[in-house]
């Protein structure tokens, strides 16, 4: 009698407990993963005093609105936030656009050397900003571009990946559909307009988030072609919050105020569209 | 696929923006880097003297450049063990059926959207010897007190855990993706057929998830070479000593501080000789070690 | 009818509005001066553009001096490269090769501006001399002074001679160290800088060809006894644990290691003495400034111009051109000259600055702005302390940091010198077969 009740114990926790543990694991890695970012806002809050004392303070402190106003304005955050902003959503319809129309071309028609062309735009994705990088400078500063929007811009409008991505699902899409669209008499353009378009949401939806936190976080091309402060992007204003200030040396606090107004903007992108990146993109195996 | 629009010449038209693009922005400066890269230049491009193979030669018996190679290497290795083992270890975890599975999702994946810039603002705060935490914490704990920036190895650990903290959640979200796609009915037969949990993982899930992985190594591959230059750039700017002078740290160091065109194009060519390289590899052995469905 | 009139009223309108405001010329001034200084800079900028109503001078800060030089030329490629450009002294062969700028004594002879060159500390004219002409305007000129904590001396019971020695240094440091008044005796920038104001101090060229002056350097002469001396102090210093690094061209992180007392020494620019004052003000210690220490047994030679100077480009129109001037003339004048003086430490230029100076009685209640000048007045002429010339200082630069930094590692002066050498010796090679020189 008592050893049956001791295995209805056992049946009865195990899942309970291979939950809790789960729970457990779950969240500690998260806490994990964020304790750095936990500790940044925290230390955004605290003046150089509470800052500096040993061994270091964890609560919040007292000079957050302080902080959170120098950092924006020493650091002129706003405005490099703006050009960023106008950069990120230039290129991001572009190229969607772009992709849209090359993988329109690919998908609905024939002509000669597709074959070739396709391979042409693959091949870019060999072609990274470094290796090209010195020409590329060189290039954009002899067309008059240098410190310019059109500098940050028009070098990124085409997209191999973007292109691949709208043609593996164009190549998903029923083809009873062009001919119903042939039938009626409706264009390519409408076709694209109308009908591919709203059934790619999800790709235009995945290519939005990795295009917007890509330009957001450009350093590198930012850093050379940009030489005055008022055109500049988010990321040098980055790279400034390590430079000593004027009071001689670094200021965390504000330099931590700094690093998460910085990464608001692609963080509050990432979970507003976080279902189609997960959708679109995530799937390797199309079934 | 035979149902198609019947022009001819209007898919050229909408492919003309992109290949122009292409052409010019892409194609055309990685031509000019070859070319570039038989020169010695100065004042960016205004003197140029016609060097032949000069810059390769000195390049290869250099001995700061091979080391910047050899540290890349190791860095890139750095990123990629530490980075894939953790991320598919909490990936598994992450997979169980649990309540409120969404949200912790969300929140091992977000610092994805954290720029290689950001990332190293914060853990140079970290590390500071006064006024970050990791020294306090190794104190308490363990009773040392590294000088992490000053110290040639510690400054290269130091990156490396910069890095693949950022690259976490991005590797999290595949292998999650790819964990959804192996069939629940393949690991039950297997347990069925009295399988324990390790071999189960091993014989069955990990070669399924084999094409994730195998894009996640490449992918880290290129971030570990090319993503994390915002990263070095504000944490140690190469150092201390060329520690952490990564070859597109040295590429950027020879192009932009020393304005040294010639070198610095060589310099370019041989990184895309290694991209070709990792991607030829990444299509060749897709077709053979990786297992697909079935 | 009423429809023209007024369309035409409107254009005049317009027109007149853009004739107005193409009155003013334009100068765009880009400049390396950040916190403090960027201010002042901008105060003396608005100052001017008040006075010269048609000229509008556009001040920028570009970043450090090697940034706002990259800047310099990749904006020349561009073809829109600054009216005037505030360089490093380092930069002159660069900035000659460029062909981009016009010689200062030619632009002065073109728009007929006038500087009284006579009135100029005759070293800060001769670094910017080439071949005899005027190259540019010299304008922030310092050299590297000693700084030290006086309390903290007098705590450990040691005084600061005005012309110290390698040997006195060390002896302070130990004294400092060993009373638990400070943590470290000395610091200074991990910066090749330094290296090159020991060298000249020790009486040695850099470079040859008379450090880069009568043709382009071939050779560096870092395995001359002066440079092995100097690095073996830096050795020794490091090991001893009496010098602080404060990391490689660390200027703020020195700064602060000296104003929060951490060391009870340091050696820096002389355009710190405005802060260093403030700091020590507000920390209740007293700061004292002597000569950089030499070693017992070499002659002291003096030091060379560091900071930098003022270029105008070339290839505007006459207008810009006149405009830039008189804004150089404007920035040379002694009124900006004490003002700037004063404000930072970088020392007068014009002799006049210096005798209104001493007749107020300045330098007495603030004899700490004095020791730049006197260590320069007291300066040996020669191509030693009249600084080295070469396009490659970049290269330079970072090869003796990285000496350094393997020596600090353990490595052998011998050998991380020889190594240096290698590198730089054939980079200037590099550069002079380039310039087909």
């Amino acid at each position: 009698m008592a050893g049956k009740k001791k295995m209805l114990d056992w049946y009865f926790w195990r899942p309970r407990l291979s939950t809790l543990s789960t729970h457990l694991v779950l969240f500690l890695a998260a806490l994990f993963i964020a304790s750095p970012i936990i500790f940044a806002v925290i230390k955004s809050t605290q003046s150089t005093a509470q800052i500096s004392t040993y061994p270091p303070q964890f609560g919040i402190g007292s000079s957050m609105a302080e902080n959170y106003k120098v950092a924006w304005q020493r650091y002129n955050l706003g405005r490099l936030m703006v050009n960023t902003f106008g950069v990120a959503i230039s290129v991001m319809v572009g190229k969607t656009i772009l992709s849209l129309l090359a993988a329109l071309a690919l998908v609905y028609f024939d002509f000669r050397f597709k074959g070739l062309i396709f391979i042409f735009i693959l091949v870019t994705l060999m072609m990274p900003v470094p290796v090209r990088i010195v020409p590329l400078f060189k290039f954009v500063s002899s067309l008059g571009w240098g410190n310019t929007f059109w500098a940050l811009t028009v070098p990124f409008l085409a997209s191999a990946t973007g292109t691949f991505l709208f043609r593996q699902h164009f190549m998903s899409i029923p083809t009873s559909l062009v001919d119903a669209a042939r039938v009626d008499g409706v264009g390519p353009m409408r076709f694209l307009w109308q009908i591919l378009l709203p059934m790619s949401m999800n790709t235009v939806g995945a290519m939005a988030v990795i295009e917007f936190v890509y330009l957001w976080n450009q350093y590198l091309w930012p850093l050379i072609i940009i030489s005055s402060n008022k055109n500049q992007m988010i990321q040098m204003g980055v790279k400034q919050l390590t430079v000593s200030g004027p009071e001689g040396m670094v200021h965390w606090g504000i330099s931590m105020a700094g690093v998460v107004i910085t990464m608001l903007p692609p963080l509050i992108m990432f979970i507003l569209l976080q279902e189609q990146f997960m959708r679109g993109f995530a799937l390797t195996e199309e079934k | 696929m035979e149902s198609k629009f019947p022009s001819r010449r209007l898919p050229l038209l909408i492919l003309l923006p992109t290949l122009f693009v292409c052409g010019m922005f892409l194609y055309y400066p990685l031509a000019q880097s070859f070319s570039w890269s038989l020169l010695r230049a100065a004042f960016m491009g205004l003197r140029t003297l016609y060097v032949g193979t000069q810059n390769y030669v000195r390049l290869f018996t250099s001995s700061a450049y091979l080391h910047s190679m050899w540290i890349s290497i190791v860095f890139a290795a750095g990123v990629v063990l530490l980075g894939l083992s953790i991320s598919l270890g909490i990936a598994l975890v992450a997979n169980r059926k649990v309540r409120g599975a969404r949200i912790y999702r969300t929140a091992l994946i977000w610092p994805y959207a954290l720029s290689p810039a950001v990332a190293g603002t914060i853990w140079l705060f970290l590390f500071n010897p006064t006024a970050g935490v990791v020294n306090f914490v190794l104190e308490r704990t363990v009773g040392i007190s590294p000088d992490w920036v000053t110290s040639r190895n510690l400054a290269i650990l130091l990156v490396v855990t910069a890095a693949v903290w950022k690259n976490l959640g991005y590797n999290i979200v595949f292998f999650l993706a790819g964990l959804q796609n192996v069939p629940g009915q393949v690991i039950e037969a297997a347990r069925i057929d009295g399988a324990s949990a390790w071999r189960c993982f091993w014989k069955v899930t990990l070669p399924l998830l084999s094409p994730t992985a195998f894009f996640l190594l490449i992918m880290n591959m290129i971030y570990a070479f090319f993503g994390v230059f915002g990263l070095v750039d504000v944490l140690t700017k190469g150092g201390p000593a060329n520690a952490t002078n990564i070859l597109i740290y040295n590429l950027y160091r020879d192009a932009f501080q020393h304005n040294k065109w010639g070198m610095a194009s060589a310099q370019s060519v041989i990184l895309f000789v290694m991209v070709v390289g990792f991607t030829l590899l990444q299509f060749r052995t897709t077709g053979r070690k990786v297992h697909y469905g079935g | 009818m009423k429809r023209v009139l007024v369309i035409v009223m409107l254009g005049l309108l317009v027109f007149s509005g853009l004739v107005l405001a193409q009155e003013k010329t334009k100068v765009v001034f880009w400049h390396a001066m950040s916190g403090t200084r960027e201010a002042l800079i901008q105060r003396m900028v608005d100052n001017f553009n008040l006075t010269h109503p048609g000229i509008e001078v556009v001040a920028e800060y570009k970043g450090s001096y090697r940034d706002t030089l990259n800047a310099a030329q990749a904006a020349a490629v561009a073809g829109n490269a600054p009216n005037v450009l505030h360089s490093f002294e380092v930069g002159t062969q660069q900035l000659l090769d460029m062909g981009i700028f016009a010689l200062a004594q030619d632009v002065i002879d073109q728009y007929g501006v006038v500087i009284p060159w006579q009135d100029y500390l005759e070293p800060a004219l001769n670094y910017y001399k080439i071949g005899g002409v005027q190259a540019s305007f010299p304008w922030n000129s310092s050299n590297s002074i000693l700084y030290y904590n006086k309390t903290l001396l007098d705590k450990a019971g040691v005084t600061m001679p005005r012309e110290p020695t390698f040997e006195d240094i060390v002896a302070i440091s130990r004294a400092v160290i060993n009373a638990g008044v400070a943590e470290g005796g000395i610091t200074w920038p991990m910066h090749s800088w330094f290296f090159e104001q020991w060298m000249a101090e020790l009486g040695a060229n850099l470079l040859n060809n008379d450090n880069g002056r009568s043709g382009y350097a071939t050779e560096i002469n870092l395995l001359d006894p002066a440079a092995v001396t100097i690095m073996n102090w830096w050795k020794q210093l490091y090991d001893e644990g009496l010098w602080i690094n404060p990391g490689r061209e660390s200027w703020s992180q020195a700064r602060q290691n000296f104003t929060t007392q951490r060391v009870a020494m340091m050696i820096s620019s002389t355009s710190d003495v405005n802060l260093t004052q403030n700091a020590a003000f507000d920390g209740g210690w007293e700061v004292g400034t002597a000569f950089m220490p030499v070693p017992l047994g070499f002659d002291r030679h003096g030091v060379v111009i560091g900071g930098g100077s003022l270029w105008l480009t070339k290839g505007h129109s006459d207008a810009e051109m006149k405009a830039a001037a008189e804004f150089v003339v404007y920035m040379s004048q002694v009124a900006q000259d004490i003002t700037w003086h004063q404000s930072t430490g970088y020392f007068a230029l014009r002799k006049t600055s210096l005798q209104a100076l001493d007749l107020e009685g300045w330098y007495k209640l603030h004899p700490n702005y004095k020791t730049a000048s006197d260590q320069l007045a007291e300066s040996q002429i020669s191509t030693a302390t009249q600084g080295a010339l070469s396009g490659v200082f970049p290269d330079i630069r970072t090869y003796i940091e990285d000496a350094a930094e393997e020596v600090y590692g353990g490595a052998s002066v011998t050998d991380a010198l020889t190594k240096a050498k290698g590198l730089i010796d054939q980079a200037l090679v590099d550069y002079k077969e380039l310039m087909g020189g």
